[in-house]
């Protein structure tokens, strides 16, 4: 076979890009970055919303990761819920002290609170710090390390075969969780307005101001939450690119980004109870 | 017979690819040399639809696979597989379970079936006897071999090499080369092998392209690296630290 000398490359120092083409660049780099990030997002929640319905379902991982995000998040998850209910009813309590020198309204105030609030939003932020960050850790490993790639040559869609189970797992553990962090914190916070303001626990626990709106809230932001989590974090673990370093981006990524999530789903789910729930 | 027609890839500002051609004959060895970063990997993955060009076209036996969607390529990675540099093998299954699972993907056979049919590709690379142990328990070489064994079980047409002896023993590597050699001459199968090796390189490749800066500086047979009197070339095959290369 004849050699063939290729022609000589194209030079690749001192290329100049024009003043105008950077200046154009730099202004609209962060907006096509966000609007490239959310058209990203929504077309990986749609292909995980498809193949929810789609078999098989490695119910196995489903299992698996169960145990991952749920089981060992618990500890976690307690030990933060118990002392901010502790800390939320002192602060209130001291208040209330003040103002009105009455405490009988503060345990259901705080029942409330943790229906609407404080149960789904703030156990979905460390579920986000504990359970996203890990899941774009191991799926961009699994990206740098080519098993991604591997997948695909084996006809296995990445979304369907990685993220679907992960989802339906933290779906289900996310309004576990909750649960469990409620309670957790309600107790915590009943032994703490006992200890500190001599509150009757029998006088604290009062679900007077309890309506079942407060119950569809709470259920609509652990769903949301179990949905927003794991599709974030799993998306920026598939948007892994580079070595170790893309895969310590992708996980800041993953924190940054659920954090967001929960805020506006925060928002607009609470906006949509005040206006036609509560 | 592939053909990679004037491929051009970007990632962000790095121009990695610029207007590359290149077509490897059936049945033909041929090897992409260059320096890491290069683009080799980057321009094998678009034959199997892992990374798609900014422009260009990619031909297979005169099929253009250029823009097929995820679902229209799954025949075309059944008939053109892919080692790659990581082995990706999966670790929480066996050795003979990794090597069953596209048998079982692609076609509808019994897990009896697979398994034999896997044994059989195991024994190819000397891995047979380790088939119940997990791909966990052993190192890059080892796994190396067991994700050839893999790629070997759909029985390709094509096959893609990436950094196949990169960390394995000398005569494990021997054992690779003497595979792909074997492949391409009793079975026909065309094989792109990306390879720093020299040895492999000058013991069984028909054909070798050196990509560099990219586009391809030299595409030619062995010799013709040795006879070269391009600069760039000579210190690349030769591993001479100073010179004219751009690394």
């Amino acid at each position: 076979m004849a050699t063939e000398a290729a022609p000589a490359p194209q030079p690749t120092q001192g290329e100049e890009t024009p003043l105008l083409h950077r200046f154009l660049e730099g202004v609209g780099g962060p907006f096509t970055f966000v609007g490239r990030e959310i058209f990203e997002l929504i077309r990986v929640f749609a292909l995980t919303f498809f193949y929810l319905f789609y078999r098989p379902i490695r119910w196995r991982e489903v299992v698996r990761q169960c145990y991952e995000m749920g089981y060992r998040s618990m500890f976690f998850i307690a030990v933060v819920m118990g002392f901010l209910g502790m800390i939320m009813v002192m602060q209130t309590g001291l208040q209330a002290q003040k103002m009105l020198g009455d405490l009988s309204m503060i345990g259901a105030l705080f029942l409330q609170l943790l229906f609407r609030e404080l149960g789904p939003t703030i156990t979905a932020a460390m579920i986000a710090v504990r359970v996203g960050t890990g899941l774009a850790a191991e799926i961009g490993s699994m990206v740098v390390t080519e098993q991604v790639d591997a997948l695909r040559m084996n006809d296995a869609e990445p979304v369907q075969y990685l993220i679907v189970p992960r989802v339906i797992a933290c779906l289900f553990m996310t309004i576990v969780l909750t649960c469990i962090a409620m309670v957790i914190s309600f107790a915590s916070a009943m032994a703490g307005a006992y200890l500190m303001f001599d509150l009757n626990p029998r006088t604290f626990y009062n679900t007077d101001l309890l309506i079942w709106g407060d119950f569809i809230t709470f259920a609509m932001k652990s769903l949301a939450y179990g949905i927003v989590i794991p599709v974030i974090g799993c998306h920026a673990g598939l948007a892994a690119f580079g070595g170790s370093e893309g895969v310590g981006m992708a996980t800041t990524r993953a924190v940054v980004n659920a954090s967001l999530g929960i805020t506006f789903v925060d928002f607009a789910l609470s906006a949509f109870g005040f206006v036609f729930i509560y | 017979m592939i053909e990679f027609i004037d491929i051009h890839k970007a990632f962000g500002p790095k121009k990695v690819l610029r207007g590359v051609s290149l077509t490897v004959d059936k049945g033909q060895i041929m090897f992409i040399i260059g320096a890491s970063g290069a683009g080799k990997s980057v321009l094998v993955k678009h034959l199997v639809g892992l990374i798609r060009p900014d422009k260009g076209r990619i031909l297979l036996e005169g099929q253009d696979v250029t823009a097929l969607t995820e679902e229209e390529y799954y025949p075309v990675r059944k008939r053109c597989a892919m080692v790659f540099q990581n082995s990706t093998l999966f670790d929480s299954m066996t050795l003979l379970d990794n090597v069953a699972l596209p048998i079982r993907k692609h076609f509808n056979v019994s897990m009896k079936e697979a398994r034999k049919r896997a044994i059989e590709k195991l024994e190819l690379v000397n891995m047979a006897d380790a088939a119940e142990r997990f791909a966990a328990d052993y190192g890059d070489g080892m796994r190396k071999k067991v994700a050839i064994a893999r790629a070997l079980t759909l029985d390709p047409e094509f096959v893609i090499f990436d950094e196949p002896t990169t960390g394995i023993d000398p005569i494990s590597a021997g054992i690779v080369d003497d595979l792909i050699r074997d492949l391409s001459e009793r079975l026909g199968v065309t094989c792109i092998v990306i390879s720093h090796d020299l040895r492999s390189i000058f013991r069984v490749a028909d054909r070798v392209a050196m990509l560099y800066q990219g586009q391809f500086r030299l595409d030619g047979p062995p010799a013709a690296y040795r006879e070269t009197d391009d600069a760039v070339v000579h210190q690349f095959i030769n591993g001479l630290p100073t010179g004219p290369f751009e690394l």
